[in-house]
């Protein structure tokens, strides 16, 4: 079942889009992550404009993130304090994305930014992630003590000025940390199409020092609203979002979020994490070969942004 | 009797004179919807040449879109790494192009003929004028160079490759079949991307390698319904746009929670 895209402009396969939405949402809600760092890249690989499909995106993520957020928040799994604060560096940080991806866009340079972006971004946080998370399953399989948690958090965390307390997360830290971290997320999230969680939930976990239990639901809540300013901004500034494509993501996501939040209970943390981090060094290998192979054609039609 | 009256009535003009030839020519649909279901269309442009005399005739259909700037960038390989180039714009470049003959363009008319009727995808008017500028050589004044220097047809044909991948540029020198004497048809597909505009298609009548008679037919392709509301809307009020779809996928995913904790 064909069905034409007003702003994209091509006609896609309905229930594939679906799926493909389902199919996101579960992984999103799973690992409590967006998954435009998924979606963003298999619908170019279907035809999707990229500035359609990146600006589409944030629709279908504040979407399924907020399906999400609210399963959290019936377990009281979210701390809104931090939300807010990694929300408000997130403000900013979305208003500069959108306005430099505009630049690079302009300067034909867009296309290299964002798969440097996938390529660094994802090897490192994947690698990083598969090691850590392997290595607690190699030492549960022995049957060795888990490490021993390293109370001592970075000084740094607490050396810095505007201290605020975060009961939820029983943390006493500065603000300018999430802040910071926040508005970095901001700014990903306008380039590379993503929420930005495969970023933010670590950072919340090995920089922070966050509960466990606390990060994804916090971190989704910090998507939601950067996802939502990046949706707007691009809608306003360059006529991008096409509502029906995240329509039929939407119906998949939320359906396959619910299913994942509830899926993620069954399996161990430490499982969880490592099948996310191959997933994340696939996708961030996979957007960085196009780097270096040769391509079959050496001329590219940019889509948009003429006159 | 009355047949053969009418019959000599109907061919009577044509009589005194050698009349100049002519073409004529109609679309099965000159307005194409473009609504949620989509995927492309196929018109039917059937015409007829008029000519007393029996000299023989070829005729040629080059349908036009919408003009639209093409944005190309040339991937160049810089430290191992696969880089784009500095975007250049062309200019004069149809969002669709078909030309359908009825034999190959090079044998109905020569190389200038067809350069100046835009016949055939590599006598299409497309430049760069950004890269264009003017300066003496060799003591002439005012000659058109391009930055691009020799690689300017190689950038000038890959816009015409590129298109052509996409479906929306063709050439067709089997596409005008003659159905009976003096009788011919030809078709149009558009594809699902083809832009959305005025069409113009032209159908040109040769002799002895030369044009003698051209008519033009118009050909409207618009979104239609809600396709046509949402596109309107996204472009006319962007904000406001942004806002209620936000809004609505927010809504949806509350929705969709509340629905699931139910259960």
């Amino acid at each position: 079942m064909e069905i034409y895209l007003p702003i994209a402009e091509v006609a896609v396969n309905a229930p594939l889009i679906v799926a493909l939405g389902a199919l996101v949402g579960f992984i999103s809600g799973m690992f409590g992550i967006g998954g435009g760092f998924l979606m963003t890249p298999l619908l170019v690989f279907f035809g999707i404009p990229a500035p359609v499909a990146v600006s589409s995106m944030a629709l279908h993520v504040a979407g399924s993130s907020m399906s999400s957020v609210m399963a959290y928040g019936r377990r009281r799994a979210v701390d809104l304090r931090m939300g807010g604060v990694l929300a408000g560096g997130g403000v900013v940080g979305a208003v500069v994305g959108v306005e430099l991806f505009r630049v690079l866009r302009l300067l034909g340079q867009a296309d290299l930014i964002v798969a440097l972006s996938y390529l660094v971004f994802l090897s490192v946080i994947g690698g990083l992630m598969l090691t850590e998370s392997l290595g607690a399953i190699v030492r549960r399989r022995r049957g060795e003590p888990a490490l021993a948690h390293r109370d001592r958090r970075p000084i740094w965390l607490y050396g810095l000025p505007l201290k605020l307390r975060f009961p939820r997360s029983r943390l006493y830290i500065s603000v300018i940390p999430p802040l910071v971290l926040g508005a970095f997320v901001g700014v990903l999230s306008a380039i590379m199409g993503v929420g930005g969680g495969f970023i933010l939930v670590p950072a919340m976990i090995y920089i922070l020092r966050m509960p466990a239990g606390m990060v994804v639901g916090t971190s989704l809540l910090q998507i939601i609203v950067t996802t939502a300013l990046t949706g707007v901004l691009q809608a306003g500034r360059n006529q991008t979002v096409d509502v029906v494509l995240a329509t039929l993501l939407l119906i998949g996501g939320v359906v396959g979020a619910q299913l994942g939040a509830r899926a993620s209970s069954r399996f161990r943390a430490e499982e969880l994490r490592a099948i996310l981090a191959l997933i994340v060094l696939l996708v961030g290998l996979r957007m960085g070969l196009g780097l270096f192979l040769t391509p079959e054609e050496p001329f590219v039609l940019m889509s948009g942004m003429v006159g | 009797m009355t047949l053969l009256a009418a019959l000599a009535l109907a061919t009577a003009p044509v009589e005194p004179t050698p009349a100049a030839p002519a073409i004529s020519a109609a679309l099965t649909d000159t307005n194409v919807r473009v609504s949620s279901d989509f995927s492309g269309a196929r018109i039917i442009l059937y015409g007829a040449v008029f000519d007393p005399s029996t000299r023989p005739s070829d005729v040629v259909v080059l349908v036009r879109g919408p003009e639209q700037p093409v944005r190309i960038t040339r991937r160049h390989k810089v430290a191992g790494l696969w880089l784009n180039s500095r975007p250049v714009v062309f200019r004069g470049a149809p969002g669709f192009y078909r030309a359908a003959s009825n034999r190959p363009l090079a044998d109905i008319a020569n190389f200038g003929t067809l350069r100046r009727l835009g016949a055939g995808m590599d006598h299409l008017p497309i430049s760069a004028p950004g890269e264009q500028r003017t300066e003496t050589r060799y003591g002439v004044r005012d000659v058109v160079v391009s930055r691009l220097g020799a690689d300017y047809y190689v950038w000038r044909r890959a816009v015409v490759r590129l298109k052509q991948k996409a479906g929306l540029y063709d050439e067709d020198e089997r596409g005008v079949s003659f159905v009976d004497r003096g009788l011919f048809r030809a078709a149009i597909s558009l594809p699902a991307g083809a832009p959305t505009g005025v069409y113009r298609a032209d159908i040109l009548l040769f002799q002895d390698g030369r044009p003698v008679a051209v008519r033009s037919r118009t050909l409207t392709v618009e979104k239609v319904g809600l396709e046509r509301a949402l596109y309107v809307w996204a472009h006319v009020r962007p904000w406001s746009y942004g806002l209620a779809s936000m809004a609505f996928a927010l809504a949806a995913g509350w929705a969709a929670s509340a629905a699931f904790r139910r259960e």
